[in-house]
């Protein structure tokens, strides 16, 4: 049984190249349904992986309650100082807490691809800036000196903006900038940042001693309770403790949310149209045989071999094509640096990531097209009756 | 028995091949109808009244605020009819996740703004602008809370604190209103400036953006430039343009949207253009014989030649349109669920004469190969294959 099976799959993977219009259409829709998947699961896991990756479970961050994001949040000179004699809160060089006040105006960047201006955040940081973000360093020049018109950029605003190479003075909003450093922080959204002096920002955008978010190095993950407790208890501040993760995990749910809210039902819409090709291939397949087929059972071969070569037919064409799909999407997509709106209403930027989860997810989906398409003709397979020899 | 049983006929005489065929048809259709109206919500507001309508907003970016006194001057402004400050309220319905897109406006020039887009019965419209605490709904937006006429609601905002304390501005919904046709979004709310800003706690007498009617589209160039030029060099300098491209470079924002929905329309077309050429190919080719005998009868090579062309636009133009049907359903659904986010969205006219056209097209071109080869079919060859 084995090996009659065994001969008839390999006489009908042998013959493939005499059907080559019908397989060869087959394997390229499969791999465009995979594709077309693909692309969408590697543009969501690209933005989910640059936002996420900046958040840290021991850094916390404050902004003023009912906020959500930190653009729309204030929080005084006065709730800095109380947030910085908070327990739970770790100790910097000599001493004081290791807490960052920051805020962040949108500024104009104009990108390259497009030529478009897009929103920029340039981001106020004090001294602890950097040493609240864990992969931070310094590729390029110098950090900016405190007072001075000096800006330092992330490595994606240099990639994918124009005019913010070392050196270079560069006009945002009302005001004439030179950037002085290029940082990194390992590819996570601070790099589509701008960072600059925060008195400095506070003073050319008119914003007082105000802030709008503060992040605070924890001593532990554990410590955030502890900080939460003094915060709510304190009747002065009205602020939301939230770990960097949560915070980031929440405003990139939307973004991937609506990327893969789009790519699912796109995929499964046109493998349905794939479906449709892999069963007229494999009705097609099993009709140009049926005289071969029923030869076989002439001689004595079983329903079974018959039925298991056709699906064998269906399962190798789809694998193909699941496979070519992953390949090619990979080569196009992979690394691919693109830029979005984020929920800070600034730009975003993001590489795609084809992961190998997704191109398994993507190659299963291939054979779920392939088995479902194969199925029916391999059962018609099985079941060609014997007087068929006489067909013409 | 004309022609035209005979071409049916060959269609399905394989019922099952000829269904599946048109299954993959429709769903490259349906993708085509759902993702060409989704593009529409997103180009909706780049439409001829809002190149002819102008924007002002602060020249650093659109979400640093002008101080109000930028209003009665570009009022004052040649060539200017009507102009409508309007700020970003940031709101939130009772949880923070229920964003609600909502505007502080003056009343009286935002309505005047858009007179055809917002439809407003007349003592809904009386209503707004008389009472102070009012405010009006977009259809969209009323639908996805469920508000109505007459209903108090507290609405939270974001980024703005009440001077009571809270972060709450008490609301009468006054008026629900509507759009002309699908051209222009309902899914926003819109209060009184005046109420808004007196119980301000902080950023009070600002606005985000100024909407400018002119009193002759062909002034817009030179209006724009003398706006501009009237705050130039001051703390505060702006940048005019018209409501279509501010709204097209917001959109830009997102990424290049139409290049992703045409690479994906792109390839569901490949697919379906592989599948039914082959199974096209294929069919005629089984036929080879029949072919023959229909000449042997008389038939002329032209018109074997129309007849397998026929066939395959019938098939092209039944899974097309059951597929475009599919699809306005879709989007209605679809936009329903959405409204939130996007404005209402449907198929527009210029989608559904594409989606004519490229059923001519993919029928013309998976039909020529098998039709030409039908054409050439020699009696002489085809029947003495056996």
């Amino acid at each position: 049984m084995l090996k009659q099976t065994t001969a008839v799959t390999l006489l009908n993977l042998r013959s493939i190249p005499q059907r080559w219009g019908m397989s060869l259409a087959t394997v390229l829709s499969i791999a465009l349904v995979v594709g077309v998947l693909l692309g969408f699961m590697a543009m969501a896991s690209g933005f989910r992986a640059t936002v996420d990756g900046a958040g840290s479970d021991d850094v916390a961050i404050m902004l003023r309650g009912g906020a959500m994001a930190e653009m729309n949040s204030t929080v005084s000179r006065d709730d800095v100082r109380l947030v910085e004699i908070a327990p739970g809160i770790a100790a910097g060089e000599n001493g004081e807490a290791l807490i960052s006040a920051e805020l962040y105006v949108v500024a104009d960047g104009i990108k390259r691809t497009t030529q478009t201006r897009a929103n920029l955040a340039l981001r106020g940081v004090g001294q602890y800036g950097p040493q609240l973000r864990p992969q931070f360093s310094l590729v390029e020049g110098r950090m900016f000196s405190p007072g001075t018109a000096e800006l330092v950029v992330g490595a994606s605003v240099l990639r994918e903006f124009d005019g913010f190479e070392l050196g270079q003075s560069i006009r945002l909003g009302n005001n004439e900038w030179t950037v002085v450093g290029v940082f990194s922080t390992g590819g996570s959204v601070f790099d589509s940042e701008i960072w600059a002096d925060l008195g400095v920002i506070q003073n050319l955008y008119d914003r007082g001693s105000s802030v709008q978010t503060i992040r605070a190095r924890l001593t532990s993950p554990d410590a955030i309770e502890a900080l939460r407790e003094y915060v709510e208890n304190e009747p002065r501040l009205n602020l939301e403790v939230l770990s960097e993760r949560a915070y980031f995990a929440r405003s990139a749910g939307g973004t991937t949310n609506l990327i893969m809210f789009l790519g699912w039902p796109l995929a499964f819409a046109m493998a349905i149209g794939a479906l449709a090709g892999a069963w007229n291939a494999m009705y097609a397949s099993v009709d140009a045989r049926t005289r071969e087929l029923a030869t076989l059972r002439a001689i004595g071969f079983g329903g079974l071999p018959a039925f298991t070569a056709a699906m064998a037919e269906a399962l190798v064409l789809a694998f193909a094509g699941g496979l070519i799909g992953a390949v090619a999407t990979y080569l196009l997509f992979d690394g691919v640096s693109a830029s979005t709106l984020g929920s800070g209403f600034t730009q975003v930027v993001f590489a795609f990531a084809v992961t190998p989860d997704a191109v398994v997810q993507g190659v299963i989906l291939a054979l779920i097209v392939g088995f479902l398409g194969g199925f029916i003709p391999a059962i018609r397979a099985a079941r060609i009756p014997l007087l068929a020899v006489h067909n013409d | 028995m004309n022609d035209a049983t005979l071409i049916r006929k060959n269609l399905f005489r394989k019922r099952l091949r000829a269904i599946l065929l048109m299954v993959s048809i429709l769903v490259a259709f349906l993708i085509f109808g759902v993702l060409g109206a989704l593009q529409n919500a997103f180009s909706m507001g780049s439409g001829t009244a809002a190149q002819e309508r102008l924007v002002t907003v602060n020249r650093i970016n659109f979400t640093v605020a002008l101080p109000y006194a930028y209003w009665g001057r570009i009022q004052q402004v040649e060539g200017v009819r009507n102009a409508a400050p309007a700020s970003w309220f940031g709101g939130y319905y009772q949880e923070p996740q229920n964003f609600v897109q909502s505007f502080a406006v003056d009343p009286e020039t935002y309505l005047a703004a858009y007179p055809t887009e917002i439809v407003l019965p007349p003592e809904e419209r009386a209503a707004f602008l008389e009472g102070r605490t009012c405010a009006v709904v977009g259809r969209a937006l009323a639908n996805q809370y469920d508000w109505s006429t007459g209903d108090r609601i507290p609405l939270m905002s974001n980024i703005w604190q009440n001077t009571d304390g809270s972060q709450a501005w008490e609301l009468d919904i006054c008026g629900v209103f509507d759009d002309t046709e699908g051209t222009y979004p309902t899914n926003y709310l819109m209060l009184h400036y005046e109420y808004f800003n007196e119980s301000l706690l902080f950023g009070r007498d600002s606005f985000h953006w100024i909407t400018i009617n002119t009193t002759d589209p062909a002034l817009n160039d030179q209006v724009s430039q003398d706006i501009d030029a009237l705050f130039a060099n001051s703390s505060a300098e702006t940048s005019t343009t018209t409501e279509a491209a501010f709204n097209e470079a917001f959109m830009e924002q997102f990424g290049n949207i139409g290049l992703i929905l045409t690479w994906v329309i792109g390839a569901a077309f490949a697919t379906i253009l592989m599948i039914v050429g082959t199974t096209m190919v294929m069919a005629v080719n089984e036929r080879t014989r029949e072919i023959a005998v229909l000449k042997t009868l008389g038939f002329t090579a032209p018109r074997i030649f129309r007849m397998v062309l026929w066939e395959s636009l019938l098939l092209s133009f039944i899974g097309g349109l059951i597929g475009l049907g599919l699809a306005s359903l879709a989007a209605a659904a679809a936009s329903g669920a959405l409204a939130g986010f996007l404005p209402a969205f449907g198929l527009s006219l210029t989608n559904i004469v594409t989606a004519l056209i490229l059923m001519a097209a993919l029928g013309i071109v998976t039909g020529i190969l098998p039709a030409y080869n039908a054409m050439q079919v020699r009696i002489s060859e085809a029947l003495g294959k056996i």
